[in-house]
């Protein structure tokens, strides 16, 4: 894949408020990236900034080898799907959809009637074209959004936050059907959302941002299992949080948690450049695990007690309590068969593995 | 996008009222004007009795007018806000609104017609015998000149109180009921503070504009019925005396915007004090 | 239920001078008082015949149209900007053109004659009549089109740039045709109220009197009265006319952009 988009150390500034702080990202053909982050973290500026509709106040934003800097929205070779959807009230749904077609020449009348009919297809509202936009359902709007983009043919398609009006059932559902779609089109997708889990089921690769710096850009898996600062790992998951003391680094790490002991871990489990001294450990709560009675296991094993038991059917959610340690962890079960719910105040015995850990800064 | 409204209310709204308080300090003879600064006109217009009697007739008018027009409309919005069907409201508010956009003039006009000798009033009351003779004391007098202008300003007051009302989330009123007040209770304690925004902007768009009326006294006060506004508007177009008229629209609406100022802040006075 | 009375009995105290319009229009009597002396469409047929009155309907239609394309034209500059962009000082100078709504109006009328006669030494004429009737109708349009332009997602017109159209053709495509039954609605309501305004007029008027001031004028005399109440009836029912118009556009335009109509003017 080759570099489509790139960025170079772009910033940008509203009066005094730095909106944008030094983004550098590339981001390829085909490829479906995501902007991760809270709100007003300025992922969406700096989608518009791609878009057209924001200027930047400094670096360069190259599209497709050009430089974009003047080009207004209107001549980019991006198309946007707006969190309002924006789909023009007044006109039916294949007007909305033809809506950018007005000026193409190279088209007849009865080629862009086609086209329509195919971009209506694509998103599932075939025969939908004489309905009036005004009287669409939300998911329906959405998908106009998206023929009305995708009929362009643009090189990058930009999306903000298309899900968020839908309800939890559909969301799901146009998640599956945005990345067929995306693969289909073979289109660049660049994503703005606030829902991590929305960021890493899409995504092939994740920007995460905050304060309008961006903190860590990998795929998911790398981003889940790898966080890079307390902040990312905090976004994105849960995830328990133990003191640590670095011992000492080469190869290996050696490094003295508080309520777990000494233990050693791989070089990959820390940021790059970690020093001995005062440090913190990560730990997801699915890789730690109650050992339950008749079960045993040859890993890391500590005793604990139940402060609380939250129920969700296919999951138990279980804080311990352990010795050393001022918070409690918080532990994710599968509700396998034989396996009881404990009771708050039951002991119990934590099993933990050192390959699992994640040193943080 | 804003600078030419802006321009044109700087234009024709800003510089005029600077230039009718200028004028205020001038005199004038005749057709000349005297741009020497002098307060004559304020001075004339404490020291001889008339005016400041006809200013305080104004204020009571326009007091009276409002507190009346405002006590009547309330219940209407009340009625269009809370117990008119959804769809059925703008047809409701379109009613009310109409009367208010025609013939102003001949509005106020037949009024007289209704209250007059052989007016409406008068031969329906003497033909189902309740009086023996028309009554004379709603016709060219005080009274006339508040019932017509109630009646010109009620849409004014309406829409305010409606928006007021509109606005006000119906799950508070359930929540009050909830927690142990009655309809009636609920209504003093959440449905009136709450809907006080509209009820201050009706008062001040019935109360200011009435000041400057001078259609209405004409033709429905008579002698006795007289308002500051016909004698600025006889002081500019008969007498010729455009510095004292403009003396007098100042005074009057220095008078007014006080009055207005001080129910603002005593209204805020009493929503602070509630919570 | 007792409200309901209430509210009716209110709407009949409100249409009681209107409804008395027609009746009288039509009386066979050049007095305006009951009891009622016989039908007759003479006073009609005498407004054909004055001529003074035609040329006063026509200074008050040419005032009412330059007044209404003024102050739907200021109108639509101030709403855009109220409802899409932030700007330094905005509440207060929107406050200033919006002041009008709430000024007596013959503070407007008696400075805006010092400023014309005294100030500048000029003429009086159709044109200061116009020069206050837009000051005063320019707070309505606002009004009328604020509920046009704010209903309008800002993203609607960001999206037809995205989708290739220059500024310009935008606005033109997409805003436009949403806002365009708001921006009848406007002219309506602003050409009736300058059509019918009277106390600015008569300050400010010059030697052609417009139509409220020549009915002010045959106030006056008894004998022309029964002129007065057919003229009467035909500009209350023009003005309905209008006005219902003016309402159907503003609800078709609020339907067209899907929103729910929350009712009235204001």
């Amino acid at each position: 894949m080759t570099d489509l988009i790139s960025l170079t150390n772009v910033n940008k500034y509203y009066g005094d408020y730095h909106a944008l702080r030094n983004i550098d990202l590339t981001i390829k053909t085909g490829e479906f990236f995501s902007l991760l982050g809270p709100s007003g973290c300025g992922k969406t500026t700096l989608l518009r900034t791609i878009a057209g509709f924001e200027g930047v106040s400094e670096g360069v934003v190259m599209i497709g080898g050009k430089n974009m800097a003047g080009v207004p929205a209107n001549m980019r070779p991006t198309n946007m799907v707006f969190q309002s959807y924006a789909i023009f009230p007044h006109l039916t749904v294949a007007e909305n959809v033809a809506f950018g077609l007005r000026k193409n020449k190279q088209m007849d009348k009865l080629q862009k009637s086609e086209a329509v009919d195919q971009a209506l297809e694509m998103v599932g509202l075939k025969g939908f074209g004489d309905r009036q936009a005004h009287a669409l359902s939300g998911g329906q709007r959405q998908r106009v959004a998206l023929a009305r983009a995708l009929i362009l043919k643009p090189k990058v398609l930009l999306l903000d936050e298309p899900l968020s009006a839908l309800d939890k059932k559909m969301r799901e559902q146009m998640q599956v059907e945005l990345m067929r779609l995306q693969r289909h089109v073979g289109i660049t997708f660049i994503l703005v959302t606030h829902d991590q889990e929305e960021a890493l089921v899409m995504s092939d690769r994740i920007a995460v941002m905050f304060d309008g710096e961006i903190g860590q850009m990998d795929d998911p898996e790398t981003l889940y299992r790898r966080p890079n600062s307390r902040r990312v790992a905090e976004f994105i998951g849960k995830m328990n949080f133990l003191d640590a003391d670095v011992k000492s680094v080469s190869d290996q790490i050696t490094v003295d948690v508080a309520g777990l002991g000494t233990c050693t871990v791989n070089a990959e489990q820390a940021p790059s450049g970690i020093d001995t001294g005062k440090a913190a450990v990560g730990i997801r709560p699915e890789t730690l695990a109650i050992l339950f009675d008749g079960e045993k296991t040859e890993r890391e094993t500590i005793a604990g007690v139940v402060d609380e038991v939250v129920y969700y059917g296919d999951m138990t959610y279980y804080d311990v309590r352990i010795a050393g340690v001022d918070n409690t962890l918080n532990i994710a079960m599968k509700n396998l068969i034989g396996r009881p719910v404990l009771d708050v105040g039951a002991q119990t015995t934590v099993v933990w593995d050192a390959r699992s850990l994640v040193l943080l800064p | 996008m804003v600078s030419p409204p802006l321009v044109y209310a700087l234009l024709l709204l800003a510089f005029p009222l600077g230039a009718i308080v200028l004028f205020s300090f001038w005199t004038q003879n005749f057709m000349d004007v005297d741009t020497t600064f002098t307060l004559n006109n304020y001075r004339e217009i404490i020291e001889k009795p008339i005016y400041f009697a006809l200013l305080q007739r104004s204020l009571f008018v326009s007091g009276t007018v409002t507190f009346v027009t405002v006590l009547l409309a309330f219940p209407v919005a009340y009625f269009v806000s809370f117990h008119v069907r959804p769809d059925r409201k703008s047809l409701w508010l379109f009613l009310i609104t109409i009367p208010f956009w025609t013939s102003y003039l001949i509005r106020v006009f037949l009024w007289k017609v209704i209250l007059g000798y052989n007016g409406v009033v008068n031969t329906g009351l003497l033909n189902i015998g309740l009086i023996d003779e028309p009554l004379t004391f709603i016709l060219y007098n005080v009274n006339a000149v508040i019932i017509t202008l109630a009646h010109a300003f009620a849409p004014f007051a309406i829409l305010p109180i409606f928006v007021a009302l509109e606005k006000i989330d119906r799950s508070l009123l359930e929540a009050s009921q909830d927690l142990g007040e009655s309809k009636f209770t609920t209504f003093f304690r959440v449905t009136l503070p709450l809907s006080m925004p509209g009820l201050v902007a009706a008062v001040l768009i019935v109360f200011i504009p009435t000041i400057g009326d001078y259609v209405t006294p004409e033709l429905m006060g008579g002698a006795g019925g007289k308002l500051i506004a016909n004698m600025i508007q006889t002081q500019f177009l008969a007498l010729n005396n455009a510095p004292l008229g403009a003396a007098l629209a100042i005074v009057a609406m220095l008078c007014v915007t006080a009055i207005s100022l001080l129910f603002v802040f005593l209204n805020r006075r009493y929503l602070r004090g509630r919570s | 239920m007792s409200l309901r009375i209430y509210a009716i009995a209110y709407l009949i105290f409100l249409y009681a001078p209107i409804i008395l319009l027609p009746i009288f229009a039509f009386n066979d009597a050049t007095i305006i008082a009951f009891p009622l002396s016989g039908f007759t469409t003479e006073w009609f047929g005498e407004l054909m015949t004055t001529k003074a009155l035609h040329g006063a309907v026509q200074n008050s239609i040419f005032i009412a149209v330059i007044t209404a394309s003024l102050s739907t034209i200021l109108g639509i500059c101030a709403a855009r900007a109220g409802a899409m962009y932030n700007f330094p000082l905005k509440r207060g100078i929107l406050g200033l053109v919006m002041l009008p709504l709430v000024l007596p109006e013959i503070i407007v009328a008696v400075s805006l004659l010092i400023v014309v006669v005294q100030i500048l030494d000029l003429g009086l004429s159709n044109w200061t009549v116009i020069a206050a009737h837009v000051l005063i109708c320019t707070p309505f349009c606002i009004a009328i089109l604020n509920g046009a332009f704010q209903n309008l997602d800002p993203s609607m017109e960001e999206a037809a740039m995205d989708l290739g159209e220059s500024r310009w053709s935008a606005f033109r495509l997409v805003t436009f045709p949403l806002v365009m039954p708001g921006i009848i609605s406007s002219f309506l309501i602003a050409f009736t109220i300058s059509l019918d305004e009277f106390i600015i007029a008569f300050f400010l008027t010059g030697a052609n009197p417009t139509m409220p001031v020549y009915i002010w004028g045959l106030l006056r005399f008894p004998s022309s009265l029964p002129i007065v109440m057919a003229l009467g009836t035909i500009l209350v029912a023009l003005s309905i006319i209008l006005l219902t118009i003016a309402e159907i556009l503003r609800r078709r335009g609020m339907a067209r952009v899907g929103v729910k109509d929350k009712g009235g003017f204001l």
